[in-house]
């Protein structure tokens, strides 16, 4: 919303300076995008009189003119009447017109904010010129070119342009966002009566803007009927004719004020219009009364395949659902959004219809998304408007009209359904202190509300408020307080903090783990990732995932970001190559987050937001061995840090789990169980994965399942100290290659705990080689050093011998192992 | 697949039987029999004919890609492995996989900076939830009392999946679900106050200060006599402790449907202690995040008594503030997996 400072001081009767005027917007009404000092574009420029005007000796198109300033620009080359020379080549000028006149050194405000077009004394075809009479567009008040700008009579001679016309302002550009809920303040007249109440200083509104408005009418002969087929969406639909139009340029001061605010203006009619919005935030739209054929101005639903062209040329095909204004046939107009082409109001226009209409937001605020159309009167109805200032608005453009094209009401109509009643809020002093935590005195509250024109009376030790018809938001007891508490000043609040229970926070066992499972991979030298949660869609192909089961975004910003991720693994994978090629040979990187498979709900009925942890490690140089084991010794790091204990690396069962990511390579992949539950997948990927994603050859990884874990987690464990010394020997076994590690292990841990059980052994059983000869695969050698101990006494080698020998023997029997 | 169009059917045998015999299996894709359907198409007049046969071309091309592609996977030869074993056959100590060394280990900035977050409101008295990242319509708006259809809506520029779910814009989706599960609370005359951190979305042009996901830290506090003072104090406690010096903190009005009064915050420049610099854009001052008193349709619609109960929530985003805390430049550094950026922290 932008808005100028003199107009604000003007019409509240504030006077701070500018600073002071920016300060107290920020903070109490709404914060500021952007100042844009308008002023500075126009130093230098100054209102002349032509005095005389002759052709150029040796230019056709080239006028002399001699000019009359005052005398007020100092240094400039006069003749002996203190007339300044200055060439022009506008058609229209002529001696005795009222000028804008850049003087040398000055810059064409059209330009200063691009690159600054400075004027210089200069000989145009041998005639020294000082300085330039400038266009409309060169002075940045809209298109027109075509001759310089002549201006009124009434201007003083000698004086500055931008004064006069009230173009030495600055222009704020307030948040839309702040004014989302309030329509009043998408008009200069509610920013103002805003800054008036922020100030604390009353607001009178306009005598005109009021309530009970009448639009003058007469009578022209000229039939206007207003058929409102729609009145669902149009709560209040008014119009009213005015004849004898003459269309023209809009006076100079009409002219800046709009071009100061970015309006472009078009012509006297258009330009009321446009003016009244943004006074009063009320849009309204003229039409050449003329090309309205039938005299009809209808509004009702839209048809399919009806055609609209539009303001500015760009025809649309109307689908059925909008709302449109029509001459009784056919569409003129796409309701709150854009008049069109055909009734559009021009040069030869001398009957107008002036409509007035409110339209319903949520119905205004489709319209401009089906169609694209985002236009100031949109950006103010989806705001929900006022049904109640339409006449007022509306008598008040007609007598600017009449003031300034000449044109003379006739009849006006109003079709209106039950406008909304006035609002009254009952509300306790004691409740709005108790809400802001101060202590405002009642008749200061009704001070501050009166000042924007509310109604208060106190009765009851209660402030009794009726809301101004203008405020739409008013509703409930609270918006009082906001009102109040806005209009005091937030600063004024006192910062206490709300007493404490001390009772400990409990913590969140997820978050918990989230932050354990961080610190323990950073521990083990892994880079903890975030990547997004929407991936492409071809990433999830290249990694073998049905598409099917991802949640599909239907307004990706690219197709990059078109899924939601079924699981992190393929993310992290899409990061290895890059970091390759930046010069990491060697890594792990990790992610905590969160996968959804299309159609797994969870108890809210909503999809099931998986908690996971995903880890890749790579290598660019083949390493020693299958890389599976590289992942599989961080995941038994991190299972241990958690006390996990009793994970178990199983076969994948690709024909009975539906859990199983398919990036995993089968044969080079395990599922981790515990106690019959599965709480993960480790493993390497599958060739046309790390083909498709550049995977090393050296690469695995694992998923673990957060929900899982956090069930399992343990506290750590102690075992207290032996004083007796511990045996160690070492045991071998050879055996059939398909015998499994964990197969074997088990057995000898069984044969230790057996043992352990009858003469209170206790024991320590770790890996310490898996050996082949490369002549003989059939079989293969696993040796263990097992540390024995007695917590009541030394052990003999005599006892441990014939332990070891037992064990010998059960393996030979039981599993066909040989001790080497 | 089935072709409806006789031709196509019998090139398509043909092409099949052709692939089963290549050496190089690619080379189907160049086959005489494809090319001369792509011929044949070109010679037809358009129309629905030429159309299908297009279609169905192109649906025979596809297969065929699709043939070459699973095929054509190399097949290095795996040795079997034993996935129970801690380490591969035949690998030295010295070769066996360890863990990475610790100093190459890296947590990301913007978790590290959020445990250091929680933990502050932990000590203050708040608990944590994390936020859901796919969520429905009525917890993203209806229940913090968003108009159907209203323009407040528009602000939000949420991502949608097909079936009308909703990527949350902000961790308020989440506060409809702490106040009703925390509501019994109130009744034994404790405080609800819950932080929720969670990733959020916005469909918005990425720049070095947008992106469309980010991390959002929600608050809540509801009890008797709460005012809006408290938030202030809240807010201000909280920051001062997280940057380790006294931070100021400013409000400006705004507006929220789901809060009533609604502020945004700013806090006091933490460089320059509103002298003005570069950070601040020399206002000596760096906006944060909104908040305000929370709505009494947000309470009641969660069941609690709007009347007897008030409370505030605020909202900020944590790349913000690890970015003001690092100075770094660029917000898409933090999901870019670059590890030259991530190692740097800790």
């Amino acid at each position: 919303m932008k808005v100028s400072l003199n107009w604000i001081r003007e019409l509240s009767g504030v006077t701070a300076k500018t600073p002071e005027l920016l300060e107290i917007i920020g903070s109490r009404l709404g914060a500021i995008d952007k100042v844009t000092d308008v002023g500075g574009r126009y130093e230098g420029i100054f209102i002349a009189k032509v005095v005389s005007c002759e052709n150029h000796p040796s230019a056709d198109k080239l006028y002399v003119c001699l000019i009359d300033d005052k005398g007020v620009v100092k240094g400039v080359k006069r003749n002996s009447k203190g007339l300044v020379q200055v060439v022009c080549g506008a058609p229209n000028v002529k001696a005795g017109m009222l000028v804008a006149w850049v003087a040398p050194g000055g810059v064409v405000p059209a330009t200063a904010d691009k690159e600054p077009l400075v004027i210089e004394v200069k000989e145009v075809r041998g005639v020294a010129s000082s300085g330039m009479l400038a266009s409309a567009k060169e002075l940045g008040l809209g298109d027109n070119h075509a001759g310089i700008l002549e201006l009124d009579d009434s201007a003083k001679i000698g004086a500055s342009f931008a004064k006069t016309y009230e173009l030495d302002d600055q222009i704020i550009d307030i948040e839309n966002k702040m004014f989302t809920h309030r329509p009043d303040c998408f008009g200069i007249l509610g920013v103002a009566r805003e800054v008036a109440g922020i100030s604390h200083q009353k607001f009178s509104s306009p005598g005109w803007y009021r309530q009970d408005a009448k639009v003058a009418s007469g009578r022209l002969g000229l039939r206007l009927e207003i058929k409102n087929d729609a009145p669902k969406f149009v709560p209040r639909f008014s119009a009213v004719v005015i004849g004898g139009v003459k269309v023209g340029p809009s006076p100079v001061w009409l002219q800046a004020t709009l071009g100061k605010l970015d309006i472009k203006p078009v012509n006297n009619v258009v330009d009321i219009t446009n003016y009244m919005m943004i006074l009063s935030a009320q849009p309204l739209h003229a039409y050449d009364y003329d090309k309205v054929a039938t005299g009809i101005l209808g509004v009702r639903p839209s048809r399919t395949g009806e055609e609209l062209k539009l303001l500015g040329g760009k025809s649309i095909k109307l689908k059925t659902g909008a709302v449109v204004i029509t001459d009784g046939r056919k569409p003129i107009g796409l309701a709150g959004i854009m008049g069109g082409a055909d009734t559009e109001v021009s040069a030869g226009t001398q009957n107008i219809i002036l409509e007035c209409a409110t339209f319903d937001p949520n119905q205004t605020r489709k319209m401009a998304y089906e169609y694209g159309l985002f236009t100031e009167a949109a950006t103010r109805f989806t705001k929900r408007m006022s049904p109640h200032q339409n006449m007022p608005v509306l008598a008040r453009a007609a007598e600017l009209i009449h003031q300034l094209a000449g044109g003379v009401p006739g009849s006006s109509q109003d079709a209106k359904n039950s406008l909304p009643k006035p609002v009254r809020i009952s509300v306790a002093p004691d409740f709005i202190n108790s809400r802001l935590g101060l202590d405002i005195a009642e008749v200061e509250m009704k001070r501050l509300l009166t000042n924007v024109e509310f109604q208060v009376d106190t009765a009851l030790g209660k402030l009794n408020v009726a809301a101004p018809f203008w405020r739409t938001d008013i509703v409930i007891a609270e918006d009082i307080v906001e009102e109040i508490g806005r209009l005091y000043g937030y600063e004024h609040l006192i910062a206490e903090l709300p007493t404490k229970n001390i009772a400990p926070v409990e913590k969140d066992p997820l978050l918990e783990l989230k932050a354990n499972l961080r610190d323990i991979l950073a521990k083990a030298g892994g880079n903890e990732l975030l990547t997004y949660s929407f991936v492409h869609g071809s990433l999830m192909q290249n990694a073998c995932q049905n598409l099917q089961k991802a949640y599909h975004l239907r307004n990706a910003i690219s197709p990059d970001l078109q899924y939601y991720r079924q699981s992190l693994t393929p993310s992290l994978m899409a990061k290895v190559h890059p970091a390759i090629k930046t010069g990491f040979g060697e890594f792990a990187i990790f992610e905590l987050g969160k996968g959804h498979i299309r159609g797994l709900l969870d108890s809210e009925k909503l999809p099931k937001e998986l908690e996971k942890l995903a880890l890749v490690i790579a290598s660019k140089k083949p390493k020693f061995g299958a890389a599976y084991f590289s992942a599989k010794k961080l995941c038994d790091y991190l299972l241990h840090e958690l006390g996990i204990n009793e994970a178990r690396y199983t076969t994948i069962d690709l024909d009975n789990s539906t859990q199983t990511p398919a990036y995993y390579e089968p044969s080079r992949a395990a599922e981790l169980k515990v106690g019959g539950r599965t709480i993960g997948q480790l493993g390497e990927y599958r060739a046309s994965v790390r083909l498709a994603l550049k995977l090393p050859q050296y690469c695995a990884g694992f998923d673990l399942d957060l929900e899982e874990l956090m069930d399992l987690v343990a506290l750590d464990r102690y075992q207290p100290l032996n004083r007796y010394p511990a045996i160690e020997q070492d045991l071998c076994l050879r055996s059939p290659t398909h015998l499994t590690y964990e197969t074997l292990t088990n057995f000898v841990r069984r044969e230790l705990d057996q043992a352990s059980r009858q003469h209170g052994y206790k024991y320590v059983i770790d890996p310490l080689d898996i050996f082949q000869r490369d002549a003989e695969t059939s079989h293969k050698q696993t040796t263990w050093r097992i540390n024995l101990s007695h917590f009541g006494r030394t052990l003999t080698t005599t006892e441990a011998n014939h332990l070891f020998d037992n064990l010998a023997a059960a393996a030979k029997k039981q599993l066909g192992a040989e001790r080497v | 697949m089935e072709y409806k169009n006789p031709e196509i059917a019998e090139a398509a045998k043909q092409l099949k039987a052709e692939f089963g015999r290549l050496q190089n299996k690619r080379a189907i894709l160049r086959s005489p029999s494809l090319t001369a359907l792509y011929g044949r198409l070109k010679s037809l007049s358009t129309g629905t004919d030429r159309a299908n046969f297009g279609k169905e071309v192109n649906e025979l091309k596809k297969e065929l890609e699709g043939l070459v592609k699973n095929q054509i996977s190399p097949a290095i030869a795996l040795k079997p492995i034993d996935i129970t074993a801690p380490f591969d056959i035949n690998i030295s100590p010295a070769q066996r996989p360890g863990l990475l060394p610790a100093e190459t280990g890296s947590k990301h900035p913007l978790m590290s900076e959020l445990e250091k977050i929680l933990d502050i409101f932990a000590k203050m008295g708040f608990g944590a939830v994390e936020s859901r990242e796919l969520d429905d319509d009525y917890h993203m708006f209806t229940s913090l009392n968003f108009a159907l259809d209203h323009s407040a809506r528009d602000e939000y520029d949420t991502f949608v999946t097909d079936e009308g779910l909703i990527a949350p814009a902000h961790t308020s989706t989440m506060q409809n679900r702490v106040l009703k599960e925390h509501k019994a609370d109130l009744e034994q005359g404790k405080a609800i106050a819950v932080v929720i951190p969670g990733r959020t979305f916005r469909n918005e042009d990425v720049d070095a200060r947008h992106d469309h996901t980010f991390y959002q830290l929600e608050g809540v506090y509801v009890s008797q006599g709460v005012h809006a003072g408290m938030l202030v104090a809240t807010i201000r406690t909280w920051l001062s402790n997280y940057y380790g010096r006294d931070i100021k903190i400013k409000i400006q009005p705004f507006y929220f449907p789901f809060t009533e009064p609604s502020f945004e915050f700013a806090a006091s420049c933490m460089f320059c202690e509103e002298k003005g610099c570069n950070i601040c854009s020399h206002t000596g001052w760096i906006e944060l995040g909104g908040c305000g008193m929370i709505h009494p349709n947000v309470l009641k619609e969660a069941g609690i008594d709007a009347v007897k109960y008030t409370g505030f929530a605020w909202g900020f985003g944590i790349e913000r503030l690890v970015m003001l805390k690092y100075a770094v430049e660029d917000i898409r550094h933090f999901e870019s997996g670059n590890l030259k950026f991530l190692r740097q922290f800790k």
